[in-house]
């Protein structure tokens, strides 16, 4: 089914590697031989502990609360609320908004990861084509905007699409025969998902370009010489060997893409001012306004649980991906 | 399927170290001659992109020197009236941006301290290790990286209330690390593999401990892979403002404020005050420490990315 499979493309992708690597080989390393000892697991202790307590055990309590039904009243008397099963479940599964919210989120997930993907490959291969001063200037801007907070990427979208005195309905304005004046960019839903998914994808290039510049320097340039030779056309040449090459650092930037993307919150909440309306609510928005908003804590954690089930579908294709690629022996 | 690189001589190809490579790349004229109208539109094409991205950016930077009334003049673009910095000294002091700045700071780079210690040696015992429940461990770490943080939140301030730690630095320092671990260890795992067995070995051989062979002779091998991690590390505990504002809660906590909450602090008193210049000046002064440290680390950032990732 993959590219990645054929033990011949796991080897032309080798020299990603460190360079010492390539000199002892691909032989597999002497994994078998056990080390005793407690040294190892003392070395991973503290990271153990840490996750265990901090992300562990809040991972946990969001699981039990999800089975229980935890309101306002029994938060503020600390007594266990009753158990309920899979009420929750239920509950959130029967309702047409759940589904909506998903579709919503999977919607944008797929939208904004396949924009910023394409948009951050071209841009990638772009790079490799244009003078030293250019690709400088390119790298720094991004570096702006890879280095921006998401909270303040999004006060700075919103303040650029405010309706008064934003500086997009400005632009717009200048146009001949547009009235863009006090324009809202939220009340038709499509609009205001376009400022979302502008905002989300503007901030997420830097990074696949980035990454995905630094994978294209490891083509080796003789293979495309040849290809030219051949007679191949700029675009056979990509789509026969830069892609292949290239291929297992897309799969990880996409995948790392929708993992982010689709837990989509700070972006969506600061732009509607912490206030999402029904059509604005993602998956963890949605979540986040169910617990803590109306106080239904439980309904939220089983929000939230089935969000964590889905992401970590993705997150096995992800690992699948990897074992393919022959990292995870 | 359509695979006609895999060829055998793909990986007898000798390439440069991915800096070399990254460096010289481009400059070859190899592509020029026949692309010479293509690369024209593409020079446009990313000046229009580099303007579009820097945009918003430079809207920033223009209303930070701008005073409250020019920027609801109406004339987005317009210069200010004089490049003052009294709405940077304003945002410094009068609005405690310094103190804030100077939290993050001390936090990020204690949390990123720890987490690269942390994280890297999980990493490598996870990696090079065969023992009973490796992979089980990793997967656990791995899937903390789907775990939405707000779902966390309310337990977390229990927690840390339970341990005396709640609006104290430690406390958020040991928060942010446990949130940076698993996106940390699944890179470094990945990265560990990757490198060479042969000098392990002869150290093992040579007598040399399990921590010292991690400190002195794997750590410097990794070299790219953590300078990489530990900039992702740095930008991502930056940026961070849920936890922060569930953390940092409690008395005496105001003092201990984080830049992002500054800023938030700001954008929601300004609707009142109409102090926006101080809010924009604020945000400028977030954004410049990062660009300091990509600055100086940005070619570690690449080399150390591909090594990491392109397997």
């Amino acid at each position: 089914m993959s590219v990645v499979d054929s033990p011949a493309t796991r080897r032309s992708s080798d020299p990603g590697r460190s360079q010492q690597n390539r000199v002892t080989g691909h032989a597999a390393p002497k994994r078998r031989r056990r080390e005793n000892g407690r040294t190892p697991w003392l070395l991973a202790l503290p990271a153990l502990l840490l996750i265990a307590g901090l992300l562990g055990y809040p991972l946990v309590r969001m699981v039990v609360l999800s089975f229980q039904n935890m309101r306002l009243r029994e938060l503020l008397s600390g007594r266990t609320p009753p158990w309920v099963g899979f009420d929750q479940y239920t509950r959130v599964l029967s309702d047409g908004v759940f589904w909506a919210v998903v579709g919503r989120t999977v919607a944008f997930t797929f939208v904004s990861v396949l924009i910023s993907v394409l948009f951050g490959l071209s841009i990638a291969l772009l790079m490799r084509r244009v003078s030293r001063g250019v690709r400088l200037f390119m790298v720094v801007a991004m570096m702006f905007v890879w280095a921006l907070p998401q909270l303040v990427a999004a006060q700075i979208f919103r303040w650029m699409t405010d309706s008064d005195f934003g500086v997009v309905n400005y632009l717009i304005d200048k146009l001949p025969g547009v009235n863009y004046q006090n324009h809202s960019w939220f009340v038709n839903p499509w609009q205001g998902w376009g400022v979302i998914t502008m905002l989300v994808v503007w901030a997420g290039i830097p990074f696949l370009a980035i990454t995905l510049n630094a994978g294209l320097t490891q083509v080796p340039k003789e293979l495309l010489e040849a290809a030219t030779v051949d007679g191949a056309t700029p675009w056979q040449a990509l789509r026969t060997i830069v892609l292949p090459i290239l291929k297992p650092l897309i799969m990880i930037v996409t995948t790392l893409s929708v993992i982010w993307n689709f837990g989509l919150f700070t972006q969506a909440w600061v732009l509607r001012d912490g206030h999402p309306e029904p059509q604005f609510q993602t998956l963890a928005t949605y979540s986040y306004t169910q617990a803590f908003g109306q106080s239904r804590y439980s309904l939220g954690s089983a929000i939230a649980v089935i969000t964590v089930l889905l992401m970590l579908g993705v997150m096995i294709f992800y690992i699948r991906q990897m074992f393919r690629i022959g990292e995870v022996d | 399927m359509t695979n006609i690189t895999s060829t055998p001589g793909t990986d007898a190809v000798p390439t440069a170290g991915p800096v070399g490579a990254s460096k010289s790349a481009g400059r070859k004229p190899d592509s020029r001659r026949e692309f010479k109208a293509f690369n024209g539109l593409a020079h446009v094409a990313l000046i229009v992109w580099a303007l579009v991205t820097a945009g918003p950016l430079l809207w920033v930077l223009l209303a930070s020197f701008k005073s409250n009334t020019e920027i609801f003049l109406g004339k987005p673009f317009a210069l200010p009236a004089s490049f003052s910095f009294s709405t940077y000294a304003d945002a410094w002091t009068d609005a405690h941006i310094g103190r804030y700045f100077i939290n993050s700071v001390f936090v990020v780079l204690i949390s990123t301290a720890g987490t690269m210690l942390f994280g890297s040696m999980a990493a490598y015992v996870l990696a090079r290790y065969k023992f009973f429940g490796n992979r089980a461990i990793y997967y656990l770490f791995v899937s903390g990286l789907a775990f939405p943080t707000f779902m966390a939140l309310a337990p977390l301030f229990y927690i840390l209330k339970g341990m005396g730690l709640l609006g104290s630095f430690t406390g958020l320092i040991l928060v942010y690390i446990a949130y940076s671990l698993p996106f940390t260890i699944f890179f470094l795992a990945a990265f560990f593999k990757s490198l060479p067995y042969e000098i392990e070995e002869a150290a093992t051989v040579d007598g040399a401990s399990h921590v010292r062979k991690f400190f002195q002779i794997m750590m410097p091998m990794a070299r790219s892979g953590l300078v990489s991690i530990t900039i992702f590390n740095i930008v991502g505990q930056w940026n961070q403002y849920l936890l922060p504002v569930v953390i940092m809660s409690g008395p005496g906590a105001d003092q201990k404020l984080l830049l992002t909450q500054g800023i938030a602090q700001i954008s929601v008193s300004a609707g009142y005050q109409a102090e926006w210049s101080t809010l924009f000046a604020a945000l400028v002064l977030t954004i410049l420490p990062m660009i300091i440290v990509y600055g100086i680390f940005q070619r570690q950032i690449q080399s150390g990315l591909t090594a990491g990732a392109v397997k």
